[in-house]
């Protein structure tokens, strides 16, 4: 029997990358424009229109791929049991170093909370985007909240997306696995989503 | 935002709306000298033409018509950028020396610098910026290269009843409140550079009574971005924080007994 078990798909991955690449791209893109302390970064993409430009179009494929990859997960990360209740009233055993069990399924709901902000943050993102983009076809003040929103879901994205790589990475040993080759450890599985480990394996965790 | 003036050798225009007479002639010199097109328009029933700024109309008489008791009231108000103290713009734009202040005090912009963003577009008070064919920013800068030569501005040299009246700010302004005038925009805003002296309420000139940035604009700049520099390095800080203090969930065996943080 291998010791491990497959958590996501080439495709899953490859959408999941793609969607990082492009956030990523965003972010440097988006950084001169976010303040002129960050005036810096457009010299990565030489120079302001530029990286307006690459904004333009990191924009839009970070939106196709982040609403298609919240379409495809829409029912795992959008309901929530008894289990996710037990989990958020312990906030997760992440507060204590106690040992906490949950019987949690596929996502648990800080992550299942995490998906559905990237979405909601994506359409407004990408609906903002889209006034900012041409702000003299929209009345001013559409332009104006647009501008505001776009900041603020950006502020929001950026808080929640260092709350997800610390804990894909070094708050919870082993996971990145399962986005770098697809497959967990058995461990990994049974002690952090042992009703999903159950419904994957059919055995007991 | 931090741009400093000078309130004492501050250069500005006085308009006194009482002493115009409508003959534009404001808006053909200025079109003269920076030889900005003309424009193509078309009659809507006024006089007044074109009906809007445009990025080859840095300043045009706004024509107000009202009635009241019968008789006809017709007033003029010259339309332009009001070189904010505080200006929403300057506020706004990202790219360093797109949008910058003179030493005259003058909102002035170089559009070698101007990335295209239009946030300045959003950011004003009174609408005024326009975008050209290269999609650069343009708008009235009180004639510059004149100003630094020693000269008034076109439209004030052409003005034949002196409406437009330009020099030191705040001897303009002195010289206006002696002869009792109703100023407007001398300390909104940090002080406009273009102050008027109107012969009625703002609103009736089309003026928003009290001028300021935005809400949104000052929420975006001055409360999300210093907020969100702030959330960011916070959090950061707080999961190394969760790091060295609560710890990893590490997986104990390979049995995945793992008990908790040990």
């Amino acid at each position: 029997m291998s010791n491990y078990i497959e958590r996501f798909s080439t495709s899953e991955r490859v959408l999941h990358w793609i969607v990082t690449a492009s956030f990523f791209t965003l972010l440097l893109s988006g950084l001169g424009l976010y303040s002129r302390l960050f005036n810096g970064y457009f010299n990565l993409f030489g120079g302001g229109q530029n990286a307006i430009l690459v904004h333009k179009i990191g924009g839009v494929i970070f939106f196709c791929s982040s609403i298609y990859m919240y379409l495809n997960h829409k029912k795992d990360v959008s309901t929530f049991d008894q289990d996710d209740k037990a989990w958020v009233e312990k906030r997760g055993g992440y507060l204590s170093r106690d040992a906490a069990h949950f019987n949690i399924g596929k996502y648990n709901p800080g992550q299942k909370l995490f998906a559905l902000y990237v979405a909601a943050a994506t359409a407004v993102l990408g609906v903002t985007g889209v006034f900012i983009w041409a702000p003299t076809l929209f009345p001013r003040w559409i332009v104006q909240i647009s501008l505001l929103t776009h900041g603020l879901m950006f502020v929001g994205s950026i808080m929640f997306v260092i709350v997800h790589v610390y804990l894909a990475t070094i708050g919870n040993p082993g996971t990145i696995d399962a986005m770098l080759y697809g497959d967990v450890k058995r461990g990994w599985a049974k002690k952090h989503h042992p009703k999903w480990y159950k419904e994957t394996t059919g055995e007991n965790p | 935002m931090a741009d400093t003036i000078n309130q004492a050798t501050r250069k500005g225009f006085l308009v006194d709306t009482s002493r115009c007479i409508g003959c534009r002639s404001c808006q053909v010199a200025c079109k003269q000298w920076n030889k900005t097109d003309a424009d193509i328009t078309s009659n809507k029933g006024t006089f007044e033409n074109p009906r809007d700024l445009t990025p080859a109309l840095f300043n045009r008489i706004r024509f107000v018509e009202s009635e009241a008791s019968g008789a006809v009231s017709w007033q003029f108000l010259n339309e332009r950028c009001m070189q904010c103290g505080d200006a929403g713009c300057m506020k706004v734009c990202p790219s360093p020396g797109a949008l910058y202040r003179t030493k005259d005090g003058i909102v002035a912009y170089n559009k070698e610098k101007c990335i295209s963003c239009k946030y300045c577009v959003s950011a004003c008070p009174f609408n005024v910026p326009r975008y050209d064919a290269n999609d650069k920013v343009s708008k009235c800068n009180l004639c510059q290269s004149r100003i630094e030569g020693g000269m008034t501005p076109a439209c004030a040299k052409a003005c034949p009843t002196e409406s437009l009246k330009f020099g030191n700010r705040s001897q303009l302004i002195a010289k206006a409140t002696a002869a009792k005038k109703t100023l407007y925009g001398e300390n909104d805003l940090l002080g406009l550079g273009v102050v008027y002296a109107l012969e009625g309420p703002p609103e009736q000139y089309g003026l928003p009574a009290k001028p300021s940035i935005p809400m949104s604009i000052f929420l975006w700049k001055d409360v999300i971005k210093p907020l969100g520099i702030l959330g960011f390095w916070g959090s950061i800080g707080a999961m190394l924080l969760h790091y060295v203090t609560i710890g990893p969930k590490k997986i104990d065996d390979e049995t995945g007994k793992g008990d908790g943080h040990e």
